[in-house]
């Protein structure tokens, strides 16, 4: 056995690599539950592509055959309705655990020097992810994938001059029809979980470079061992593997509260003209995102003009790469901060959500003034935080941890 | 701050739910309320028969097979085939795809008749269990009924010979003063107005309103279970799922807690 390790060593950096992003990985050693979500959305990518592979092998890609598959799935398939269940709320499980991962760098100044590239590298996952979690949407071509790919698809033909050949370029024909299905397959299925795996990777090996943040926001590096190691941190491997299990397993509870007993969330996972066949003739009496896009499908509809609306949403997701550059304060963690970035953040922690509940419900004038007000709250906060943060008073984060 | 948190989303959730979206069951308001019980095999049974002999001529369950109907609610598959498949072709193993030509049907009701395979999922079970039971006359119609859950339905009311015919009448209702009591003149007598739209039952059916709303319960439990017939299966399963996660939250909990110890 010994030898055989030994011989693979020599050719592969197996225990290198082990000790360096496992076993003595350093970790900050005090952290809060904030910082479990980064290693469930890891788990929950694992459980996307290894439902996702299963489903593949029901799932029929074209125009006539792809909602009767997923029923064939359902009902036909041993154990199909779980593998299609746990990708629908692995779906949603995702995004919840993204959000919460985003909202805990906003908290914790997480994207801070010298962290940058690991918050666009995260940045950019969320935004592969929002392509992705749309495409699967169109796959199983019910009402709610034929009319919200209509929605989404229509935008790109706001845009001047290209606008109409960029439509008909992403739709592979003039309407919504199987070459739309097929593309939207394999860019799902292929092209974009590349990506997302590529980025991930990416993501982690820069964490690994600089070293994790703490909810102090302070520098552990500054305090080493005589064997250069941060006093206040503990070994990736079993520390922060023990603690991570624990969150997987409560995680892993309510997965499975809902994945078991609400698939459809309500009608949040799953909206319920799903369950209708796409008919290309009779639109559903409102179309509705699914809950995670929900915030900015309110800002889209804020605007009355659909370029305007189309170029404020892209704005709303853009301006998260640039927040490591926006934020001057001198500390990191929101605990140091000063009361108007606390204002700031709870102002805008329920605006993104109110937004997000104003996304799912039909449009009444005191709704759209509503989405007014918390686009305007949205945007302020990134846009007005060189100002604020650089001039209110923060107080003196501790030496150590 | 703590203080003005909950303020805010009192005012903001008051703007925002304050607007009315359209009622779930149409100018019947409120949907009824409905139960399914997918472990009672005599109702399911009964529904499907009920299905068969009324629905299925004209509303397919084509993501649904036979056979799987059959051992999902314990009928033995020569009874099926004896008194519920008419259709001498049919194999066990077939989708229930119906009888009925789609070209025919858009001639006969200018719509075809849709799936029902997921109904009421598409819906929800209480949906559907209003809609079946709000059929009323109206002449301007072409088959002669209209519903109030769903107005201008193209569906003739096919179990009309067992519901009796129901017009919309108008009735007294009380009225109630602002402080929830029910008004009263000074004779003490209850004052009353009337009110209009309510479904009014002629009572000449083959059924007693209880039986009949008895056969669409079963019906719709039985349209419960096809739209979904993992569901009973799932609902158990994931109380041993949710019962392992718990188990294994404490034990990695207690590990953990123990290699805490280290660095403590």
């Amino acid at each position: 056995m010994d030898t055989i390790y030994k011989w693979f060593n020599e050719r592969l950096p197996i225990s290198n690599t082990f000790e360096r992003h496992l076993s003595k990985h350093p970790v900050p050693k005090k952290v809060n539950f904030w910082y479990l979500f980064g290693a469930l959305a890891s788990v929950v990518l694992i459980v996307q592509i290894l439902s996702g592979i299963w489903l593949m092998f029901g799932y029929e890609n074209s125009e006539e055959g792809a909602f009767a598959s997923v029923e064939y799935i359902m009902r036909d398939i041993d154990y199909g309705w779980l593998i299609r269940y746990m990708h629908t709320t692995g779906a949603s499980m995702f995004f919840a655990v993204v959000y919460l991962h985003m909202f805990r760098g906003l908290l914790y100044g997480s994207y801070k020097k010298p962290r940058e590239l690991v918050w666009i590298f995260g940045m950019s996952i969320y935004l592969i992810m929002m392509a992705e979690g749309f495409l699967g949407y169109v796959l199983p071509y019910g009402q709610m994938s034929y009319w919200g790919a209509q929605v989404i698809i229509s935008l790109f033909g706001a845009i001047p001059y290209i606008g109409e050949s960029l439509e008909i370029w992403i739709r592979g024909d003039y309407y919504i029809s199987g070459s739309t299905i097929s593309r939207f397959f394999a860019l799902h299925v292929v092209a974009l979980p590349l990506m997302l795996i590529a980025l991930v990777f990416m993501h982690l090996v820069a964490l690994h470079e600089v070293g994790a943040g703490n909810p102090e926001g302070i520098d552990i590096e500054k305090h080493l061992d005589d064997d250069g190691i941060p006093l206040d941190s503990v070994p990736f491997f079993p520390y922060k593997v023990l603690n991570a299990l624990v969150g997987i397993g409560v995680f892993g509870t309510v997965f499975a509260i809902f994945m078991f007993f609400f698939p459809e969330g309500g009608g949040y996972f799953i909206e319920a003209p799903n369950f209708e066949e796409a008919n290309p003739l009779s639109t559903p009496e409102h179309i509705a995102p699914v809950w995670y896009y929900s915030p900015y499908y309110s800002m889209l509809r804020a605007v009355p003009d659909k370029l305007g609306g189309f170029v404020v949403m892209a704005a709303a997701v853009a301006i998260l790469f640039v927040v490591p550059w926006l934020d001057r304060s001198k500390v990191n963690s929101i605990r140091y901060k000063g009361i108007w970035s606390k204002i700031a953040i709870l102002l805008f922690a329920v605006s993104f959500i109110t937004l997000g509940y104003l996304g799912t419900v039909p449009v009444t004038e005191i709704r759209t003034l509503m989405s007014i007000i918390c686009t305007i709250i949205y945007f302020s906060f990134f846009l007005l935080m060189p100002i604020y943060t650089s001039f209110e008073k923060t107080s003196v984060p501790p030496e150590r941890l | 701050m703590k203080h003005i948190t909950p303020l805010f989303f009192l005012i903001f959730a008051t703007y925002i739910f304050s607007a009315g979206d359209g009622a779930p069951c149409g100018d019947y308001g409120e949907c009824d309320t409905f139960k399914p019980d997918l472990w009672n095999s005599e109702s399911l049974q009964k529904g499907f028969s009920t299905y068969i002999n009324y629905c299925y001529g004209c509303h397919s369950l084509k993501y649904s097979r036979w056979n799987r109907i059959a051992t999902d609610l314990d009928i033995p598959e020569d009874l099926m085939f004896k008194y519920l498949i008419f259709d001498s072709e049919v194999k066990s193993g077939d989708l229930m795809t119906g009888s009925m030509i789609k070209f025919n049907a858009e001639q006969w009701f200018g719509v075809a008749p849709p799936d029902l395979t997921l109904v009421t999922r598409a819906h929800s079970p209480e949906w559907v269990y209003t809609y079946l039971r709000t059929f009323y006359e109206d002449e301007s119609k072409q088959y002669g009924v209209n519903n109030l859950v769903y107005p201008g339905a193209a569906m003739p009311n096919v179990l009309l010979s067992l519901q009796g015919q129901q017009i919309l009448g108008c009735k007294d209702i009380l009225t109630y003063a602002s402080n929830g009591g029910v008004k009263r003149d000074e004779k003490g007598n209850n004052i009353t107005e009337e009110r209009c739209g309510y479904l009014l039952s002629l009572n000449n059916g083959q059924l007693s309103t209880e039986e009949f709303d008895q056969l669409i319960y079963d019906l719709t439990n039985f349209l419960t279970y096809v739209g979904e017939p993992a569901k009973r299966v799932r609902e158990r399963m994931g109380w041993y799922v949710i019962f392992f996660f718990i188990i294994f939250t404490a034990l990695a909990h207690l590990l953990y807690r123990e290699y805490q110890k280290d660095y403590h």
